[in-house]
């Protein structure tokens, strides 16, 4: 069980929609996206003073160009937060926002703070996978231990298709599942409570006037979502990461542009302002694997992040399992025998898409905001990572 | 003022097959251009000119030499934008074979053009001079046909056609125009139905078809009859007509027969019933993924004549034709297609001696002599040889007599006889000129001014061009100049089998060099394509099977002797490249100080689909361009053009064009491009003197060249360690790449490492020989030598 002097509760959860790859966000900013996550959360809790924040903690999987220099402190300010409260960048690729969660939580935990922000913001449409430029150690060649770090996610998801022997049916049936539960959410408004629309602004150039042409569109849903995509169209796609594989563009996750943000306070400050919490922060958990088989992570990280909560896996109700790769995600869910009903309801990243490093702060606001709405008592965020690691974070209604 | 500033601007009107083709290819040659159509109000499907730039744009990759042109081909609408067109110097209406649709279009547009503008039709079946009859009297002078074919960027013929009021200068100023700036050739045409080469090209349809219901066979054995084996594609008749679209050349069909009614074949300008069949049945061919042809699966099924029902295709020619039509002889070869029994023998006599007929009957009617003729089915339909030069190669009298012989027998397709002129003459090509009946003698080729920028035209008959002076030759080059162009600029040709770099040729390089740098002012590498497809892999295999590595080393150090020597010659050197330039051949190529390319040369650095690297200065040339690019950025990291130099060397790419060859990297953005590839040999003499004349400076060569070294070798292996594991690459595959990683890296040295050139030279040599002295590169060589086809091992 986790030592802590104090619980960390949720009060207020949001994130934007998510957009595809140079679709919704194609020239939107990354620290204008977090911006506009922080500001919701805060204006859906006003009674607490920004100023009494004890630090951002913000997830971001390919820190650089747009999202370098320290994006989480950027956003924050750009949110209008004083520059008394602190931000700091986290990265552990596709868990980064779930990992900044837990580091806010922990320092509420530990009792350090009151008042803490965790979030996630990535933009995919400005840096790309990989990021702008990678220059690798030659020394990991030499040993077959650190040779995995070479491989693309594709390609172990590959290799977990292989071992977990996850067909290319058995993943484009979940591929096409993912689609019709997230727009089936779409449709009867799941998302709503947890979605923050985003006014997207352009600036372009009319060459005829010699103008610049201002132009706003407020985006609502997660724009990945395929209510057109059939079986017939996903086994009609190729393999991308191996010759002979199942993995395709159609049951792998879209990459994404998105941000979340959380806001977490101590049972002091609940007290103190008579808040209703959305969730309890209850464990978290992260594990190294193989990185050829990074895709299986959350096989060593639930079972570990259950353990330091006291719980069964039987306890769970809701679980935010991240769609990197169909083939992946199946071998978890059967190997840890998650029941398939509960895990991502309301469809998941091959549906609405995975902005790497917001993904986890994204996830865990869907997760408490459907605690709170299908009154359920817990919920999981859990994803693979790569460089072969997993990752889970565990909340209660509260 | 030459032809060259005859088009500022231009306008297309057309938004179907051919319109956006022609615009994008006006704006390929950096003419912008207004494609024209209606706005999307009109309802009429296809015709919203934005929809069809787009849908071009995204279907059709080869229509602009690069996506950048796209952006000179601005839309406009018939109903809001016609003042447009008083800006364009040429218009070019490409709108559908309707003449109520034209009359319309040319009643509105006429208003608004300017009384100097050029307007031209593309129509391929109206008749030019009603067409003119549509404008007012002041345009008609300025008015012709300009019939492209498709694709306009691809195919070479343009036919030019005057009307009656046609100005005669006027016509030649925009011949001149198409040739060197659109780089087309263009037959002139009579303003007769479907001009030269749809007439004659649909006449060979309709007389193949003929012939195969006559004698019983299938429409797949007749493609085998009527491709390559007859030196025409490899599309032969029926893949053509489902190219063309069934339902298109029923249309053309039927035209003629209604607006031929003297045509002594006009019986035969009817569709079959099969051919009928198929289009009732929407088999219209590729645009409805069947038609005479269908896929399934992997399979490829034909129609059958008499059922009507799809069946496995795929039946030979017989053995019998295909021995006759290897003999070397062509008087031979006639001889003996005419006397066979053998089915398909005398089914391709019938189909030839049809065409002959037709052609002669009609020469005096559609052209102004048999040179347009021939050159219209090659330039146009992509036959290697027009029927009149294949009449004459068979013996033109023999031919003659058997044609009007079976005439006689009542087995022609039509009973008039032939022309008195065909069988009077003992030829058609004579002394460098070509028949025309009108003069009842040969004529010779247009003299515009334009043609004396192409040294080597096409040639018909045996034509032979001014050779110039020989300064020295071997059996693998000639050393020659061309003293009526320039006397001061040496020319190098290569012998060798498709110019390949065998020890001779080099050899020659570092002669040329020489002699150039003692008495000439310049160098030109030229020689008909291709120019150059690597080393000679068989020359290389001897030194690789006696174990001789040092003499393997000594062949690529005496090959990295010679681009090197065309980079620091102390005169300017410039390789004139046309058609395929891969592998050692783009060395040479590369290494020129500058270089003069035909509009659809392809540049490539391929050895790696033999086992091997480049290694004549490839890689060295990429990893120095890189580092001197870099030092114009701030961050001055070469790295990016490493990868993309790694990359295109890993899969052997080749280039789409020379516009693509200069993204690429393998030629530079200043190097010239020719539209016309008549043209290179000209223009790279007229460079090298002017390169000469401004005080040419060779560079040094290159040092403090930074290299990206380990961690780069390390990342671009990331690639191949996902490539290889992923199964798209085999365990040789990735060798070969880690190696070209390494060598474009720098070696395995620190990042940011200053090397020269010799470093580099020297890790491209010695990596080349140890892959010399793998098995499967060894293999490799072999298999394409013997085959000529690469192996995947």
């Amino acid at each position: 069980m986790t030592r802590q002097v104090q619980d960390a509760y949720i009060v207020a959860a949001a994130r934007l929609p998510i957009g595809r790859r140079n679709g919704y966000y194609k020239t939107t900013r990354p620290d204008d996206m977090l911006a506009h996550a922080i500001k919701t959360i805060l204006a859906q809790v006003p009674e607490i003073d920004p100023a009494l924040i004890g630090d951002v903690v913000g997830g971001c999987a390919l820190p650089e160009a747009e999202q370098g220099l320290n994006v989480t402190r950027m956003g924050a300010m750009m949110a209008g937060l004083p520059a008394s409260v602190p931000g700091v960048q986290v990265n552990r690729f596709c868990s980064s926002g779930l990992q900044a969660v837990a580091m806010a939580a922990d320092r509420i935990r530990t009792g350090d703070e009151d008042i803490m922000i965790g979030c996630g913001t990535e933009t995919m449409s400005m840096v790309t996978m990989l990021g702008n430029k990678v220059v690798l150690n030659p020394a990991i060649y030499d040993n077959p231990r650190t040779f995995g770090m070479a491989m693309g996610m594709g390609l172990t998801a590959e290799n977990v298709a292989e071992r977990w022997e996850v067909s290319r049916d058995d993943q484009d049936a979940f591929a096409l599942e993912s689609h019709r539960r997230a727009v089936a959410g779409i449709q009867n408004g799941s998302f709503q409570a947890e979605t923050a629309a985003y006014p997207v602004t352009t600036r372009t150039a009319d060459l005829a006037s010699g103008e610049v042409r201002e132009a706003e569109r407020i985006v609502k849903d997660d724009e990945g979502a395929r209510p057109d995509i059939n079986l017939e169209k996903l086994a009609k796609l190729r393999p991308v990461f191996a010759a002979n594989g199942s993995v395709t563009a159609g049951n792998a996750s879209q990459m994404s542009d998105g941000a979340g943000a959380v806001l977490m306070v101590s049972e002091k400050v609940l007290k103190q302002h008579n808040l209703t919490p959305l969730a309890r922060f209850v464990s978290f958990a992260v594990k190294g694997v193989p990185p050829e088989i990074m895709g299986i992570g959350p096989i060593e990280a639930i079972p570990a992040a259950l353990g330091k909560a006291g719980l069964k896996q039987d306890d769970l109700d809701w679980i935010e399992l991240n769609e990197a790769f169909a083939a992946q995600a199946l071998a978890v869910i059967r190997t840890c025998g998650l029941d398939p009903a509960k895990v991502n309801p309301l469809g998941g990243a091959i549906a609405t898409g995975h902005p790497l490093g917001a993904t986890g702060a994204v996830k865990s606001a869907t997760v408490v905001h459907a605690l709170k709405r299908e009154n359920l008592k817990y919920g999981m965020v859990t994803m693979c990572i790569g460089h072969g690691m997993g990752a889970a974070g565990i909340f209660e209604a509260a | 003022m030459g032809s060259g500033g005859l088009v500022r601007k231009a306008a297309v009107l057309g938004t179907g097959v051919m319109g956006p083709r022609i615009a994008a290819h006006l704006a390929n040659a950096d003419v912008p251009v207004v494609l024209f159509g209606m706005s999307p109000a009109s309802g009429i499907p296809g015709a919203d000119p934005v929809q069809a730039l787009e849908t071009l744009k995204k279907t059709d990759r080869g229509a602009f030499v690069s996506r950048e042109r796209g952006a000179y081909v601005d839309t406009a609408t018939y109903e809001d934008d016609l003042d447009q067109l008083a800006s364009c110097d040429l218009i070019i209406e490409a709108i559908a074979e309707d003449w109520n649709a034209k009359q319309d279009l040319y009643t509105k547009i006429a208003p608004h053009i300017r009384a100097d503008a050029i307007v031209a039709s593309n129509t391929s079946g109206l008749s030019i001079t009603k067409l003119a009859g549509l404008l007012p009297d002041a345009l008609r002078p300025h008015f012709c046909g300009v019939h492209f074919f498709n694709p306009p960027r691809m195919m070479a013929l343009i036919e030019l056609i005057p009307g009656a009021a046609t100005d005669p200068a006027m016509l030649d100023r925009l011949e001149s125009w198409l040739v060197t700036r659109l780089g087309k050739s263009i037959v002139r045409a009579k303003d007769t139905q479907s001009f030269i080469a749809n007439r004659v090209g649909l006449f060979s349809i309709l007389a193949i078809m003929h012939h195969t219901q006559a004698l019983g066979l299938g429409l797949d054995e007749a493609d085998a009859l009527t491709g390559t084996l007859i030196n025409r594609p490899k599309t032969a008749t029926f893949r053509t007509a489902d190219m063309i679209g069934l339902d298109t050349l029923a249309t053309v069909t039927d035209v003629q027969h209604r607006t031929l009614p003297d045509d002594p074949w006009r019986a035969h300008f009817r569709s079959p019933d099969w051919f009928a069949g198929l289009i009732a049945k929407g088999a219209l061919g590729l645009k409805t993924k069947g038609g005479v042809y269908r896929r399934v699966g992997k399979a490829i099924e034909v129609v059958d004549i008499a059922s009507g029902d799809y069946r496995p295709s795929g039946t030979p020619a017989s053995d019998a034709v295909t021995a006759i039509m290897r003999t070397r002889d062509p008087v031979e070869r006639f001889a003996k297609l005419r006397a066979s029994d053998d089915k398909h023998a005398q089914f391709v006599w019938a189909v030839l001696r049809d065409l002959f007929h037709y052609c002669a009957y009609h020469l005096g009617d559609i052209a102004d002599s048999v040179r347009e003729v021939d050159f219209a089915m090659r330039w146009g339909w992509g036959w290697s040889t027009g029927p009149f030069e294949t009449w004459q190669a068979g013996g033109w009298t023999a031919l003659a007599d058997a044609i009007q012989q079976d005439i006689d027998a009542g087995k022609a397709m039509a009973s008039v006889p032939l022309p008195a002129w065909a069988t009077a003459r003992d030829g058609v090509y004579q002394d460098g000129g070509a028949y025309s009946p009108a003069q009842d003698a040969p004529v010779g080729r247009s003299t515009l001014p334009v043609y004396q920028r192409q040294l080597f035209p096409d040639a018909v008959a045996g034509e032979r061009f001014d050779e110039g002076e020989t300064l020295h030759e071997t059996a693998s080059v000639r050393l020659w100049r061309l003293p009526k162009i320039d006397p001061g600029i040496a020319l190098l040709s290569f012998k060798s089998k498709m110019h390949s770099l065998e020890k001779g040729v080099v050899d020659g390089i570092h002669e040329a060099v020489a002699l150039a740098e003692a008495d000439f002012d310049g160098l030109v590498v030229w020689h008909k394509p291709p120019f150059g497809v690597g080393a000679n892999l068989a020359e290389l295999l001897d030194f690789v099977r006696a174990g001789d590595w040092a003499s393997v080393e000594a062949a690529v150090a005496h090959f990295q002797g010679a681009t090197k020597a065309l980079r620091h010659a102390q005169v300017p050197t410039v390789a004139a490249v046309d058609g395929m330039a891969f592998g050692g051949g783009a060395e040479v190529a590369m290494h020129a100080a500058h270089r003069v390319l035909g509009l659809e040369c392809a540049i490539g650095l391929v050895e790696a689909g033999v086992g091997l690297i480049p290694a004549g200065g490839g890689c060295k040339e990429m990893v120095r361009r890189a580092s001197e690019l870099a030092r114009m950025r701030p961050q001055r990291d070469p790295w990016e053009d490493i990868q993309k130099a790694f990359r295109n060397i890993i899969r052997g790419a080749t280039s789409r064009g020379a516009v693509h060859a200069q993204g690429m990297g393998y030629a530079l953005p200043g190097d010239t491009v020719r539209f016309n590839p008549h043209e290179v040999p000209y223009v790279a003499i007229k460079t090298a003197r002017s390169l000469a004349d401004a005080g040419y400076v060779p560079p040094l060569p290159g040092r403090g060249i930074k290299v990206v070294g380990a961690p780069g070798r390390a990342t671009l292996r990331m690639e191949l360690v996902n490539l290889r594991d992923g199964g798209f690459m085999s365990a040789h595959d990735y060798l070969v790449s880690d190696t070209a990683a390494m060598v474009l890296c720098g070696g395995d040295v620190d990042p940011g490492t200053l090397v020269d050139e010799d470093w580099l030279l020297g890790l491209e040599r010695r990596q080349f020989v140890a892959l010399t002295q793998t098995e499967p590169t060894q293999q490799r060589m072999a298999h394409m030598l013997e085959t000529g086809k690469p192996l995947r091992n």
